[in-house]
């Protein structure tokens, strides 16, 4: 469990739901076509595990005194609109994410490694191991 | 491919990266069991379908002209995605519900409820 993890699989984010709000229906259209040929490219190739668009709604599950209370859910520049989880190597997930067809519009890509144990097991592993060896 | 699946799908974001600062391994240990025993529970019950972890690095890639990739500031961040949980469930209450059992919401994480839209989708189902 000490040696670190590397990862075959990637998360990507897409950043932004307000991105189509100053194109026409055609360029919205367009746009559209070209990312469903991208995600059906993607999965003939084997390399899509999942792929969803998040509708723009939902709720917000936060800890205020004492109590998990759900707010609503706000479209943002930061707010994730979808998602690819792909089955590839880093450089490819790079490559992947340049090829999104809205980037041009201002929607950003966040490529994230996937795990099977989470950042916060891996300090504890971290620690215990350093623990041990003294 | 003609069966009927029941329920709605949801994803569960988690956000948060920085909830640990400050615990112990023991601490941190005990909400990661915590973690596990719920996912599971959820899994076993047919309503969590998949469920990771994120990495605290990766990269964003933007550009209007041309690309921008820059190495994300993922670690410390209240706003940071640390992981997802893909859930099927009869309706957004029931995921909210779900969302208020995260052992992660008392250290500040927080957990955004989405539905997934349309018919577009790939698996996992």
């Amino acid at each position: 469990m000490s040696t670190p993890q590397t990862s075959s699989e990637y998360m990507l984010l897409f950043k932004g739901t307000l991105w189509d709000r100053d194109l026409s229906p055609e360029e919205l259209q367009n746009v559209m076509t070209r990312w469903m040929n991208w995600l059906d490219r993607l999965t003939q190739q084997g390399k899509v595990k999942a792929a969803h668009p998040l509708a723009n709604e939902g709720k917000i599950i936060t800890w205020k005194k004492g109590a998990p209370v759900d707010g609503p859910f706000a479209e943002s520049k930061e707010a994730i609109g979808g998602y690819f989880l792909l089955q590839v190597s880093e450089e490819e997930a790079l490559e992947i994410a340049k090829e999104c067809p809205a980037l041009k519009h201002g929607v950003a890509v966040e490529v994230r490694p996937i795990v099977d144990q989470c950042a916060s097991m891996e300090r504890v592993y971290m620690e215990h191991a350093t623990g041990s060896s003294k | 491919m003609s069966a009927e699946i029941a329920g709605s799908p949801f994803m569960l974001l988690f956000r948060g990266t920085h909830w640990d600062s400050g615990l112990s391994a023991e601490e941190i240990q005990q909400i990661m069991s915590r973690w596990t025993a719920w996912f599971d529970r959820l899994t076993n019950e047919g309503k969590a379908k998949l469920g990771q972890p994120l990495t605290n690095d990766g990269k964003i890639v933007s550009g209007k002209k041309g690309f921008a990739v820059i190495d994300g500031p993922f670690t410390e961040s209240k706003e940071a995605v640390a992981g997802y949980i893909l859930l099927r469930v009869d309706d957004l209450d029931e995921a909210t519900k779900i969302a208020k059992e995260c052992p992660g919401l008392d250290y500040g994480m927080s957990v955004e409820v989405r539905p997934i839209s349309g018919e577009i989708g790939r698996g996992p189902d």
